[in-house]
């Protein structure tokens, strides 16, 4: 049967090349073929995930490949040749499912710890904010441990900007600032992702997966950024004219930078709420602005 | 089961009273409900489609190949985009696959029309006014709310214009029309076919076109539903999906993925018969394991529906569902490995024709591995909170979309082509046309694979530099280009070989279903005889029967003459160009 083992020698060495192929092709090309580098612990697990995936799927995609060129070249009609007319009984059909169940299995065991794992908000770190979590909610599929003191961010999309809510304001008055969110380093984020008019999603590549932003609804998702940088990212819900120009930035900086933030912040609005209502006073209108 | 009878009665009878009138070509065409009629009506206005997505495409991707280009002004882009997708899937490969089913199936099943003629014809009339409907809107204002017209975006506090409301008739006439399709294409499967057909004889293109039929019935109410809800919103104060007064916009998305999911799943099983179709007849090879490949086309089709969520882990729905929808799509890789399987084991040891039929098929089959095993990385939810809706996601579609419609379809039309106009389709032209396409769609989906992965995301009208997508968009868009023009390549070839290709005989591939054995092109009755099925290669067992009496009849040899050696009874279908089937000599039942 000098054709089956031909069979099992060009399988074998199509597979031979293609995991030499990835494993030394991956270092260099990783820049190529992969997301760009991770700043998060959730963001980290996706790579993982997208690594073994996308190692998978090459390979499947080679061997089909090389079978396919395979069987195109060699069993091309010639004189003189004829067809070896065979048919697969049940058991013959069914020996190739096995590795396709063993792979399937792997990767739906794989997808699920990997699920659980990214969705695992982790402690504070030594560099970062203990912050006091005044508005701590149960936010939906995340578990959160008991030794976390995330903080807590509202994350608005509106029609095209993002909208970030920050805790520590006077009561009824929230910080907030418009298209770039800080937040300190090596701190639990938890954002509360919703949308006041259309669909938006929130993605910032770096620190984690995309969430939608629905209107009316509290969707979480969290980051916890591992070093002090900008980090971008744009909404990938479809919104309408300026949609591609929907960009968010994440600018991460140290616990000290970020109160400091926070109390400028803070200060601003006091200010212009004072300026607000002074002039409110001078006209003597009493126009209802809170 | 009563033998067909191909005897008339003894004397001859008026069976009419008047010959009907003679109408002009064209009307006759249009009106005919001949299910191959129908059926060319549907395959022509499918690739008009192709051309207009092409150029659709080709719009998109000049606007995309560089940085925060300023060729196309959004609202045109938004416009282009939001047509695009109805364009591509539900004006051209859908109902390039229900031209192609609606000529073949009844004539594979050895059935002499089908069940309901006009339904047929109407859901063809339906599709085309959907059509119109929403390229009519472009003289006026368009859809500008996105491939699928999401809420709340398309409710009208978003959109106030009546783009909308053309893209939602119009995607809804044409999915009524193939509900109707569906109907019919159920029903004659199940009534119409010939005496012996079993389902376990039935051609694997027939096969899969039942399951694709199930697959509508199933899905494209579901879509229907949706487009009603999405209407009554609009226009009769219905709050469905609007989330101010606790609609779910989302509603909405579960129930257009699932008519999505459903038509690529339809799109994949369809090409899936092609390619088992063509692939023995071109190794001249029985197919590896029949039975085999129909257990796992019923087991993609149950499957692939229900990995609807897969589009969806973005979405605030509770991580149960979404393993769920990881389980259906992981699972998907069983059988579409075992088809894989099948298919290389067919031509392997096989002696290939490499006629462009047979090659498109392998093409397809390469190009639907690319983008599904790109699917198979998007369905961990993990990696799927990375890629989708990014042009990672959209790369892997679209490699399966172009793979299965593009290259299946292709491989369908050469294959089939001389048994409906009666002419090859011409050779050279068609595998210099598979060249460009196979090299132009695989620049463009794995660049955009890959663009996606960095983050990109889709249906954006422009992308801005330093964020290192430059490349990637370039090579893409250069990819759609030389796609684009394979694409027109094969389609120029298609409509010159439809007058002016070679004359290719009844029965030019030596095939085993039945379609051949009806002349090429068939008469309107399709076959004078339908034979008795005996086999799920029923025309070599005609073959067969017919070398058998042949040959057992010798003239009578004078004396002087030698006998010569009796020739070996070759196994082989008959050789290229040998009309033998067709006509009541070749149509006795094989006994």
């Amino acid at each position: 049967m000098a054709s089956r083992k031909t069979v099992r020698r060009l399988a074998l060495s199509a597979a031979l090349a293609a995991a030499a192929l990835t494993l030394f092709a991956a270092p260099a090309s990783a820049s190529v073929f992969g997301p760009r580098a991770g700043h998060s612990p959730n963001a980290d697990d996706i790579r993982t995930a997208y690594w073994v995936a996308i190692v998978v799927g090459a390979l499947l995609i080679i061997a089909v490949h090389a079978f396919l060129i395979a069987a195109l070249v060699r069993f091309r009609t010639r004189r003189g040749r004829s067809p070896r007319r065979f048919t697969a009984g049940a058991r013959a059909f069914l020996r190739p499912a096995v590795p396709l169940v063993v792979v399937a299995v792997g990767l739906f065991v794989f997808g699920i710890v990997m699920t659980t794992k990214t969705r695992e908000v982790q402690a504070t770190g030594p560099e970062g904010l203990n912050a006091d979590s005044d508005l701590l909610a149960q936010v939906n599929g995340l578990s959160i441990p008991a030794d976390a003191h995330p903080l807590n961010i509202n994350v608005v999309g509106q029609r095209w900007l993002w909208r970030f809510e920050y805790p520590g304001g006077r009561p009824g008055d929230r910080i907030f600032s418009l298209g770039t969110l800080t937040v300190p380093v090596d701190t639990p984020v938890l954002l509360h992702v919703t949308s006041t008019d259309v669909t938006h999603r929130w993605f910032i590549p770096a620190l984690g997966g995309q969430v939608d932003a629905l209107p009316g609804q509290d969707v979480g998702t969290w980051f916890q950024a591992d070093r002090v940088g900008t980090y971008h990212g744009q909404s990938t819900s479809f919104s309408g004219t300026s949609y591609a120009v929907m960009r968010a930035w994440v600018h991460v900086v140290t616990p000290q930078a970020y109160k400091k933030f926070i109390d400028r912040k803070r200060d601003d609005l006091s200010a212009a709420q004072d300026y607000v209502a002074r002039k409110l006073g001078e006209s003597g209108t009493s126009e209802a602005i809170p | 089961m009563t033998p067909p009878t191909a005897v008339g009665s003894a004397r001859p009878e008026v069976v009419t009273e008047a010959v009907p009138r003679r109408r002009q070509a064209w009307i006759e065409k249009a009106t005919s409900a001949d299910h191959k009629s129908v059926g060319m009506l549907y395959i022509g206005a499918a690739l008009c489609f192709a051309v207009a997505a092409v150029a659709e495409l080709v719009v998109m991707r000049v606007q995309l190949i560089v940085p925060e280009n300023t060729t196309t002004d959004p609202e045109i882009f938004n416009r282009i985009l939001s047509s695009f997708g109805v364009t591509g899937v539900i004006l051209f490969a859908m109902p390039l696959a229900l031209g192609l089913i609606s000529y073949l199936c009844p004539l594979q099943v050895g059935a002499r029309g089908v069940a309901f003629p006009r339904l047929n014809l109407l859901s063809f009339w339906l599709y085309v006014a959907g059509a119109f409907t929403i390229f009519g809107a472009f003289l006026w204002r368009p859809s500008e709310a996105g491939f699928a017209a999401m809420p709340p975006l398309s409710e009208p506090l978003y959109s106030n214009t009546h783009g909308v409301d053309t893209w939602i008739v119009g995607t809804a006439l044409a999915l009524l029309g193939f509900v109707c399709f569906a109907v019919n294409l159920v029903a004659t499967l199940r009534n119409m076919r010939a005496p012996g057909m079993a389902w376990r004889r039935v051609p694997l293109f027939t096969w899969a076109a039942n399951l694709g039929g199930y697959l509508l019935l199933v899905c494209a109410p579901v879509m229907l539903a949706a487009l009603v809800m999405l209407f009554i919103d609009r226009h009769y104060g219905g709050v469905f999906f609007d989330p101010g007064y606790d609609g779910a916009p989302l509603l909405y998305e579960h129930l257009a993925w699932f008519f999505f999911t459903g038509a690529f799943a339809f799109l994949v099983i369809f090409a899936a018969g092609v390619i088992s179709d063509v692939l023995p007849v071109f190794s001249r090879k029985p197919f590896f394991s029949h039975r085999g490949a129909m257990a796992c086309l019923l087991a993609v089709a149950i499957l692939a529906p229900l990995a609807w969520m897969r589009n969806m882990y973005t979405a605030p729905i509770p991580t149960a569902f979404l393993v769920f929808a990881m389980l259906f799509a992981i699972a998907l890789t069983i059988p579409i490995g075992l088809l894989i399987y099948n298919w290389i084991a067919t031509v392997w040891g096989g002696t290939l024709r490499t006629r462009a039929a047979p090659l498109y098929a392998l093409a397809a089959i390469g190009a639907m591995t690319i983008g599904l095993a790109g699917d198979l990385a998007w369905s961990l939810i993990p990696v799927g909170w990375q890629i989708e809706h990014t042009t990672a996601a959209q790369g892997a579609t679209v490699a399966v979309i172009v793979g299965a419609s593009v290259f299946g379809g292709f491989a369908a039309l050469h294959y089939w082509f001389p048994k409906i106009t009666g002419r090859l389709l011409g050779e050279g032209l068609g595998k210099v046309a598979l060249i460009t396409i196979l090299i132009g769609l695989y620049a463009y989906a794995l660049m955009s694979f890959f663009a996606g992965v960095k983050g990109q995301p889709v249906d954006i009208y422009k992308f801005f530099a330093g964020e290192g997508l430059d490349g990637y968009n370039l090579v893409a868009s250069i990819g759609a280009f030389v796609m684009a023009v394979g694409i027109l390549l094969e389609l120029g070839n298609a409509a010159y070989s439809y007058r002016n290709g070679v004359a290719a005989g009844h029965d030019p591939w030596g095939a085993g279903t039945l379609e051949w054995f009806a002349t090429s092109p068939p008469p309107i009755h399709n076959f004078d005889v339908v034979p008795d099925v005996r086999s799920s290669e029923p025309l070599y067992d005609i073959r067969r029967a017919i070398r058998d009496r042949t040959e057992a009849w010798r003239p009578p040899a004078p004396a002087t003459v030698p006998e010569r050696p009796e020739p070996e009874p070759e196994p082989q279908p008959e050789p290229v160009g040998r009309a033998d089937s067709g006509g009541a000599e070749g149509g006795a039942p094989v006994a």
